[in-house]
């Protein structure tokens, strides 16, 4: 029995590695100043773009977008559950967190098409609103279990000394559970970063340029990913493999940071006990 | 304390409170906004086909008619498939992190199971494409056929796309899920219970199965219904690997579809406005689903924690 | 230094909020300043046929050089282009299926010019089988509905009398998105297969009642390329692009030609003129075309009679039936024959802002 666990963990680490090695294998070669300096191409014309320039800048303006509405409004939202909220109103609302972590990214898709994409086009802004749903969670569920770790005792010393709930909360509370939060955020911009589903319904169809007007669709890194796989072109699967080597470096960096920081933050709040 | 102040305060607290409640209020509209969204934009399929949408197979935009049963088959299959792979694995996983593992490793280990889970599924399906795909067909597939395909269903023809793949792929995406959520539960047992059976004579084994297991079983139910709600709603590497077919498969290893690849595949592309509504029609179905498993989830982990409050 | 803390805090999610309100109000300040036209003509989108991504490839950089617009283009596939352009979510779309009636209506308006002029191919992978395996829609349209199922089948095998054959099984490998040439391929099993015609019918979508789906062109391509034993259909460029074996398909001249340019020609001078909405089917062009190839298709932009960006739309279309055609025998698209140049110059006359 022990062998059988023991086998079950390497085989689960197994695969990992030889994922992570796989992407890495395919995707090195490719890793050439060109990946980061031309854009991409739809046709492999040899000689232009084979790059990813634009999905690289891409990605990065609508996660940034994303993070801008998420961050704010899931803070917002802890800080309401943890601190103003009756109980019973609370636990509602971390039932519907669960429930939003829950539901497929792809029903998301179809609903922010519907909402934003539908008449307007596609555009990074929809993307940034799509990728923000999926985040929302991550956000306030993290941010909410630091603000609670923070000892009642110094918002009862606040009290004491005459601030207000708001004062409290935002001198006091906030600041300790910084740290969390920007883990959070750092776990929350892995997250969008990687998603594909979501950009499939809101900027699908993308310029072979740099395009930096969040009005209008751009480049991303998963779409380039997603395409690239199902090419038969041996050029357009080695940027494939080279944008998921970009993509994969970028997101366990952020996840594991995120972890570290959070078990750092965690330790560190409780010190103040 | 000065009277002015107090008044500041008490606005201060109001616009505080005012300010978070909004965002409490725009979470409530979200989700009512999702679902009607939704479903508006699957109303013409819902008018038109009603309940019999569910046990349709037919998914023709020639004629215009749209059936969602083989689509549920295969999700069913795909997502039961890797959920019977990853649950004793991931149990097996947790034992390992919880009992068996030398301290020192632990941390480690743990926190490279739990990076599996990061790796983006678009980037998995790549790979699922790219490598796994050629080299299950070529090797394992061919395996399986020649000595156990005298089993109906797996007899076939050796393929790189299909729903073994499909499943393998979404066993990968499971696993982390399951296996992180049971560690913590098995760590959480208490030792003097662990400890009492073992003091008894019982086999580590035994152990596991009659003390480990037994407490921690709801959580293991909730954390397995967590990984299933993942499975049915992954569209991405799904219908990198599926090779979208229109109809049920006869073996394991042949082309077949899931209700989130498919609208993955088609949403670009509608031919009729039927279709586009069948399609959001199946993300209505997806919603649901994934609304149903995931609250029982937390019904069960809720009442898990209950007891173990209790308990303790 | 709580307050210091604080404070930090707040600024930063101001600036953040603030960044991304800045870089929204200057995207969209740059696009409205100047007058809209100005930068709405700088830049066109479109979406659609994967069978003239290759062509509009080639455009795009010449045409940004002669006259300083960009062409964005989304090679969706047709059904996604036709999908795009009713929505408006883009200036033009471009697939080789015509409109059917239900989509003109809710494109509200739209005409079709067609662009460019190429075929679907046949292509499979099967080791130890040659390039340019013989076969007729008959058992073209068996093979696809299952009623085929190896490569040494003696249907098969009759066709292609000095062959050796291996026994493996077979693999249809169709299009899963919206297609145009789904559109062309099952057109043309239902005109020379009742039984297709019957059971299956003609569509961008059709219900491939046995096989695998892949996506757009290059995911057929890389299906039928990775599968022994598999048989599908791709546009034209992509044979030579991916170097693809191709397979010969009868005409109803009884000959096998290859889609070379004179043979998708030919197809084009069969044609018997053009449809009232715009389309002209070439696919199974009659026994008197003796060397047409039996797939051939037009391929059309669609695009709304009244259109905020008409100027530049017409200068591009114009374009593309002219100056643009020189990049299609490269790609196996033959140039478009002069009447229908001059039909499409009076629809493109017909666009208006």
């Amino acid at each position: 029995m022990e062998v059988l666990a023991t086998l079950a963990a390497m085989l689960a680490i197994a695969v990992l590695a030889i994922v992570i090695i796989s992407v890495a294998k395919k995707g090195l070669p490719a890793l050439n100043a060109d990946l980061f300096t031309q854009v991409t191409s739809t046709f492999g014309i040899p000689g232009e773009g084979g790059g990813i320039k634009n999905a690289i800048i891409g990605t990065l303006i609508m996660t940034a977008i994303a993070t801008a509405i998420s961050v704010p409004l899931g803070v917002l939202l802890a800080i309401f559950s943890s601190e103003f909220a009756p109980p019973r109103l609370a636990v509602v609302i971390r039932i519907t967190l669960n429930v939003l972590a829950g539901v497929p990214t792809i029903v998301i898709g179809v609903f922010v098409f519907g909402l934003l994409v539908v008449g307007n086009g596609y555009s990074a802004y929809a993307a940034g609103v799509a990728l923000s749903i999926v985040q929302l969670p991550v956000v306030a569920r993290s941010t909410e279990e630091v603000l609670l770790l923070v000892p009642s005792s110094l918002r009862e010393a606040g009290m004491a000394l005459g601030a207000s709930r708001a004062r409290t909360v935002l001198t006091v509370i906030l600041p300790t559970a910084v740290g969390g939060i920007v883990t959070a955020t750092i776990v929350a911009v892995a997250r969008a970063a990687g998603e594909t589903a979501p950009l499939l319904f809101t900027t699908g169809i993308f310029a072979n340029a740099v395009v930096t007007d969040p009005t209008k669709p751009m480049a991303s890194i998963p779409l380039v990913i997603f395409q690239g796989s199902e090419s038969p072109s041996p050029h357009d699967q080695e940027v494939a493999w080279a944008a998921a080597l970009v993509l994969l470096v970028g997101v366990l960096i952020g996840s594991s940071l995120g972890r570290l920081l959070s078990l750092r933050s965690r330790r560190r709040i409780e010190q103040t006990r | 304390m000065p009277l002015s102040g107090r008044r500041r305060t008490r606005y201060g607290d109001l616009a505080l409170r005012g300010i978070t409640g909004l965002a409490a209020v725009v979470l409530g509209l979200l989700m009512v906004l999702l679902v009607y969204e939704v479903g508006r934009e699957a109303w013409p399929s819902i008018q038109e086909f009603g309940a019999s949408f569910l046990t349709g197979t037919e998914w023709n935009a020639v004629t215009d008619v749209y059936g969602a049963r083989d689509l549920i088959w295969g999700t069913l299959i795909t997502s039961l498939g890797a959920l019977l792979i990853a649950v004793p694995m991931s149990i097996a996983i947790g034992v390992f992190l919880s009992e068996l593992a030398p301290r020192a490793i632990r941390t480690p280990v743990t926190m490279l199971v739990e990076l599996l889970a990061a790796i983006p599924s678009v980037v998995l399906g790549l790979w699922g494409i790219l490598i796994m795909g050629p080299f299950v067909a070529q090797h394992i597939e061919p395996f399986i056929i020649d000595h156990f395909g005298w089993i109906p269903f797996l007899d076939g023809y050796p393929s790189n796309q299909g729903l073994f793949m499909a499943i393998l792929v979404l066993t990968i995406m499971v696993v982390p899920i399951v296996a992180s959520v049971s560690r913590e539960l098995f760590t959480n047992v208490p030792s003097d219970l662990k400890q009492g059976s073992l003091a008894l004579g019982a086999t580590r084994w035994e152990m596991v199965r009659s003390v480990m297991i037994p407490q921690v079983g709801g959580g293991l139910v909730a954390a397995v219904m967590l990984g299933f709600g993942r499975a049915i709603g992954e569209a991405i590497a799904v219908t990198q690997v599926i090779g979208g077919s229109n109809s049920r498969p006869d073996s394991l290893w042949g082309p077949a579809d899931t209700m989130a690849s498919r609208i993955a595949a088609q949403y670009a592309g509608t031919a009729t406005h039927l279709q586009r509504a069948s399609l959001a029609y199946l993300a209505v179905i997806l919603l649901v689903f994934s609304l149903i498993v995931n609250l029982t989830a937390q019904l069960i982990a809720a009442r898990m924690q209950r007891r173990m409050r209790g308990a303790a | 230094m709580q307050k210091l803390k604080s404070s930090a805090l707040f600024a930063v999610v101001l600036a953040i909020v603030a960044l991304a309100a800045a870089c929204g109000s200057s995207g969209s300040s740059s696009s409205g300043s100047g007058g809209a036209a100005a930068s709405n003509d700088k830049a066109l989108n479109g979406a659609g046929s994967t069978l003239v991504a290759p062509l509009i490839s080639q455009w795009a950089p010449d045409y940004a050089s002669k006259a300083g617009v960009t062409i964005t283009y989304g090679p969706v596939g047709s059904g996604g282009g036709i999908d795009a352009i009713t929505n408006r979510t883009v200036d033009f779309g471009a697939s080789d299926a015509p409109l059917s009636s239900d989509q003109a209506t809710a494109c509200k308006g739209c005409v079709q010019i067609p662009w460019a002029l190429a075929a679907t191919v046949v292509t499979y992978h099967v080791s130890g089988v040659p390039n340019k395996l013989k076969l007729t829609g008959d058992v073209l349209a068996k093979v696809f509905m299952g009623d085929i199922t190896s490569w040494n089948d003696p249907a098969i095998k009759s066709l292609n009398p000095g062959v050796n054959l291996p026994g493996t099984h077979i693999t249809p490998v169709y299009r899963s998105d919206g297609s145009g040439d789904s559109f062309v391929f099952s057109s043309y099993l239902s005109a020379v297969s009742p039984d297709w015609k019957s059971k299956v019918g003609a569509s961008t979508q059709p219900s491939f009642p046995t096989g695998q789906g892949a996506e757009k062109n290059s995911g057929v391509a890389a299906a039928v390329q990775s599968t022994d034993g598999a048989i599908g259909y791709v546009a034209v460029s992509y044979i030579a692009a991916d170097s693809l074996d191709e397979a010969l398909i009868q005409n109803a001249a009884g000959s096998y030609p290859e889609p070379s340019t004179d043979a998708i020609s030919a197809a084009a001078a069969s044609a018997t003129g053009i449809q009232p909405d715009g389309s002209i089917p070439l696919v199974n062009p009659p026994a008197s075309a003796a060397n047409a190839y039996p797939l051939s298709t037009y391929s059309y932009a669609i695009v709304p009679k009244q259109s905020p960006k008409a100027a530049a739309l017409k200068k591009f279309f114009t374009y593309a039936v002219t100056d643009g055609q020189s990049f299609g025998p490269d790609l196996g698209f033959p140039a478009l024959p002069s009447s229908v140049v001059s039909h499409d110059k009076q629809v493109i006359a017909s666009i208006h802002p």
